[in-house]
C-alpha cells in the first residue's frame, strides 16, 4: 500500500510538471523530532522533498492568504481544507487558485504529551500506522497513536477534507459520539471567581510572542488590534489584563469561523491551552446558530450575514 | 585558579548562608519545564534540566520595564516633570545558569555598554548580578555552542563554574564577585587534585557529546551584499509565521519598544521587549516600512545574527548555540541550517544545494 | 464574557433607539442597581505599570 508521503510526492510531481500548478505547498522533513517544516516546491524533481506523518499539525492553509499565483497546489487535512474554504468566503485566495491536495486524516500527535512520558531528551521517532515509538538515551518508548493525540485531534469529527482536487489517500470513518465540549462544560460550572482564577493560571506563562495568532489562517489582519498603537487598544506588556485581553478578543475575531485545527496550541511555545476561549464560542455558533465553520463554499458564514430569526435573547 | 569542593550539604547550607546577602534566583519546574526565577527562602534551584524553556536575560532585561514615570496632577509638586524610576537593585546570584547564557550576556553587554552610550538599567542590573554557572554534563542535541564561540564549560561571563561530580560540586573561581558569593556562602575547602582532574574530565567529555555543530569560516569573509540578494532566502523565510518565538527565546537577542501607558492624570515609560520579526517593527512615522515582507525581516534577523555582529564586532556569531530557537520555532526554521547555507554560500549566481 | 468569570449581570446589552428616551431611562436606572448590587468591579483593572 502507498503510503501518504508517497502518493504526495507523485502528486505534487505530475501538477508540477504538466503546469497544472506553479507551487505546492506542503511539509519538509523536520531537523529536530516529532516537527516538519512548511515548504513549497516548484520543480518535479523537488517533489521529493515533501513528507507527511503525525507531526504535520501546523496549518498550511496559513500561508496562501493573499498569494498571487495563478495556481497553486496545497496539502491539506480536513480542518485545513475547511480553513481553506473560509478563506474563499472571505476573499482571502479565489477557488481557481488552488488546487487542494486533500489527506483524510486520523490526528496529529501532541509532541509535549510525547516528551511528558519519556524520562529524558527524546533523539528519534519513528511511527507505524497506528503507533509511534521515542527514543532517547537509555530509553524507548511506544505510544498508541490515540493517546498521544493532539487534544483538537481526538475530539475532530471532520477528518475528510470538505473539498480537495485530488486525495492523497482512502477516506478515513469520522469519529461518532465524540463530546467536544466536556472542557468548556468544565469551566461553565465553575463560579465566576473561580472561573476568573482558571484562566489567569492559564495565561500566565503567556510572553506575548503572538505565535498563536501567527499560527492561525484566520489572522490575517494587515495591522491586528495589539499592534494598533493609534489609539492604543491593547497594553503591548505582561500586564495581566492586558494579556487576557489580547486572548479573548482574538478568539471573538474568530468566533465563527474556527475550525479547531490546533495549530494555535501547537505553536506556543509556552504549552498554553487557548483553545478553551475558542471552543467556548465555537460551541456558541454550533447552540444558537447551528453554525460550523468552513463545510461549504455555498453558505454565507452565520456570523457574516442578519437572519431576523437569529437569537437575541441577550438583549433586553 | 582556585577550586573548591562543595560537597552536597555544603551545597545547601551554603546557598542558605548566602541567600543572607544575595537575592537568589535560580530554575525551577513549573509545569513540563524550567524558568529562572527569585527563590523562595530555603528552596533550592533544580538542577535536574538541561536548560530553562525560556533564556535566563530576563533576569537581567525584564520583558516590561518602567523607565520613568509622570503625572499631570496640578496638585502635586512633581507634575510635568520625567522621574526616573530608580529600581533597587541589591546584590542577586542566578545559581545553576549554563555558560551558554552567561556567554550571552558578554554579547549582549556590546551592545549596551559602549563608549558613547551606556545603558543605565541593564548595566546596573548585570552588575549587581553574580553569575553561578553550571556546567553541562548531558547537553541537548540541539546544542551547537562549541561550533558558536562557547562550549557546556565555557567560562565567559561566568563568575563561579560548577562541575557536577556526583557527590560533589567542584567550583572553579573566575572571579572576585565569585570570590565574594564563595566566601559568603562560607565554601572555603579546597578542592583536591582528583576532583580538579575530575572537573577537567567533565569538561571534555561534554564537549565531545556535542553532536550538533555550524560552520562559520566564511561568514566573516563573504561579501555582505552578495549574502543579502542570495536565492535562498525565499526559501528559507516562507515557513516563518513572524511571531516572536526564537527573539524572545534567544539570550543574544535584545531589541525592545518604548511605550508609554497613562491612566488619568498619571503616566510611565515602559521599555518592552519587540521583536524584529513583528510587521511593525520597522513601520516608519511615514508609514514607509523597509522591512515590509517576511522575506526582509527574517532575511535580517539572520544576517544580523551571523553576518552584520560578526562583521560589527569580530567576536563571533551572535548566537551561543543554546538550541532554543530550534527546538521552540513552531515551523522548525533551523538556525544550523541557514548558518551553514549562508557559510557554503559561493557567488554563483545560484542558491547552494539545499541541504 | 462570563465564561472567562465577568459576573452574571455585570454586562448588559439592549437595543435603544435616540427616540425612546423613556426606556433609555429605566433601562440605565435598572443596568446601575444591578450592578450596584454587585459591588466594586474588580476584573479586567489594569493598575499603572508597576513603579517600583
Amino acid at each position: 500500500m502507498t503510503s501518504t508521503t508517497e502518493i504526495l510526492r507523485e502528486t505534487a510531481a505530475r501538477l508540477l510538471s504538466t503546469g497544472a500548478v506553479e507551487m505546492v505547498i506542503g511539509f519538509r522533513q523536520g531537523t529536530v523530532p516529532m516537527m516538519n517544516e512548511p515548504c513549497f516546491v516548484r520543480k518535479p524533481a523537488e517533489a521529493g522533498l515533501l513528507v507527511w506523518d503525525s507531526h504535520c499539525g501546523i496549518n498550511l492553509a496559513n500561508y496562501v492568504t493573499d498569494r498571487k499565483e495563478k495556481k497553486i497546489g496545497i496539502v491539506a487535512k480536513g480542518c485545513d481544507s475547511r480553513n481553506l474554504v473560509t478563506h474563499i468566503l472571505e476573499n482571502k485566495i479565489r477557488r481557481e487558485q488552488l488546487v487542494v491536495i486533500g489527506v483524510p486524516c486520523r490526528g496529529m500527535a501532541d509532541k509535549r504529551k510525547i516528551a511528558m512520558k519519556c524520562p529524558g531528551e527524546i533523539l528519534r521517532v519513528h511511527e507505524t500506522e497506528t503507533a509511534i515509538t521515542a527514543e532517547g538515551e537509555g530509553f524507548t518508548r511506544t505510544f498508541e497513536k490515540a493517546d498521544v493525540l493532539q487534544h483538537n485531534c481526538s475530539l475532530c469529527i471532520h477528518r475528510n477534507p470538505v473539498i480537495h482536487d485530488e486525495l492523497a489517500g482512502e477516506p478515513v470513518e469520522e469519529q461518532q459520539g465524540v463530546d467536544r465540549y466536556a472542557d468548556v462544560r468544565a469551566v461553565e460550572a465553575m463560579s465566576p471567581e473561580q472561573r476568573w482564577k482558571y484562566f489567569e493560571d492559564l495565561l500566565a506563562p503567556c510572553i506575548r510572542c503572538y505565535a498563536c495568532r501567527n499560527a492561525c489562517p484566520l489572522c490575517y489582519c494587515p495591522t491586528c488590534f495589539v499592534d494598533e498603537s493609534r489609539p492604543q487598544w491593547v497594553g503591548k506588556g505582561q500586564d495581566p489584563v492586558d494579556v487576557r485581553t489580547f486572548h479573548f478578543l482574538r478568539a471573538y475575531h474568530c468566533a465563527g469561523r474556527c475550525t479547531d485545527c490546533g495549530a494555535c496550541e501547537r505553536a506556543c511555545p509556552v504549552g498554553i491551552n487557548m483553545r478553551l476561549f475558542t471552543k467556548k464560542l465555537e460551541k456558541d455558533c454550533l447552540e444558537l446558530f447551528g453554525w460550523e465553520a468552513g463545510l461549504s463554499l455555498e453558505v454565507r458564514p452565520a456570523l457574516d450575514h442578519y437572519r431576523p430569526n437569529d437569537p437575541n435573547d441577550f438583549i433586553r | 585558579m582556585r577550586m573548591l569542593l562543595i560537597d552536597r550539604r555544603a551545597w545547601q547550607e551554603g546557598l542558605k548562608r548566602a541567600a543572607g546577602q544575595y537575592g537568589l534566583i535560580g530554575p525551577v519546574k513549573e509545569k513540563e519545564f524550567h524558568s529562572f526565577r527569585p527563590l523562595k527562602p530555603g528552596e533550592m534551584p533544580d538542577l535536574a534540566f538541561q536548560n530553562s524553556r525560556l533564556s535566563p536575560k530576563h533576569v537581567v532585561y525584564p520583558q516590561t520595564e518602567p523607565m520613568f514615570a509622570y503625572t499631570l496632577d496640578e496638585t502635586r509638586e512633581d507634575r510635568h516633570l520625567l522621574k526616573e524610576v530608580r529600581r533597587e537593585i541589591p546584590p542577586r546570584a542566578v545559581v545553576g545558569i549554563r555558560p551558554c547564557d552567561a556567554k550571552a550576556f558578554v554579547l549582549v553587554r556590546l551592545n549596551f555598554d559602549t563608549p558613547d552610550v551606556q545603558d543605565p538599567y541593564w548595566l546596573r542590573a548585570y552588575e549587581a548580578t553574580t553569575f553561578i554557572g553550571m556546567g553541562c554534563n548531558a547537553p541537548c542535541s540541539s546544542c551547537f555552542c562549541t561550533t558558536a564561540g562557547c562550549g557546556p564549560f565555557h567560562e565567559e561571563g561566568l563568575d563561579l563554574l560548577l562541575a557536577d561530580l556526583g557527590e560533589a560540586f567542584a567550583a572553579k573561581v573566575l572571579t572576585p564577585k565569585g570570590e565574594a558569593f564563595a566566601r559568603a556562602a562560607g565554601w572555603t575547602a579546597e578542592a583536591p587534585a582528583g576532583a580538579q582532574s575530575a572537573f577537567q574530565e567533565r569538561a571534555r567529555a561534554a564537549e565531545g557529546r556535542i553532536t550538533s555543530f555550524v560552520q562559520t569560516e566564511h561568514l566573516k569573509s563573504i561579501p555582505v551584499n552578495d549574502l543579502y540578494n542570495a536565492s535562498f532566502w525565499e526559501e528559507v523565510s516562507f515557513s516563518c509565521i513572524n511571531c516572536g518565538t526564537c527573539t524572545y527565546s534567544c539570550p543574544t537577542c535584545w531589541c525592545f519598544d518604548i511605550q508609554d501607558e497613562t491612566r488619568g492624570k498619571s503616566g510611565v515609560r515602559l521599555r518592552l521587549w519587540d521583536s524584529c520579526m513583528y510587521p511593525l517593527f520597522t513601520l516608519h512615522g511615514s508609514g514607509h516600512n523597509p522591512r515590509g515582507t517576511k522575506l526582509h525581516r527574517v532575511r535580517q534577523r539572520f544576517m544580523h545574527k551571523l553576518k552584520y555582529f560578526v562583521e560589527k564586532y569580530d567576536r563571533g556569531i551572535q548566537c551561543v548555540g543554546c538550541g532554543r530557537c530550534v527546538r521552540l520555532c513552531p515551523v522548525n526554521i533551523d538556525i544550523r541550517r541557514v548558518c551553514n547555507m549562508m557559510n557554503g554560500f559561493a557567488v554563483s549566481g545560484e542558491a547552494c544545494a539545499i541541504p | 464574557m462570563e465564561h472567562m468569570g465577568i459576573e452574571p449581570g455585570r454586562l448588559q446589552f439592549s437595543w435603544i433607539s435616540s427616540a425612546e428616551s423613556t426606556k433609555f431611562v429605566t433601562v440605565a436606572a435598572q443596568v446601575t442597581e444591578a450592578v450596584r448590587a454587585l459591588g466594586p468591579n474588580t476584573r479586567f483593572i489594569k493598575p499603572l505599570a508597576e513603579v517600583a
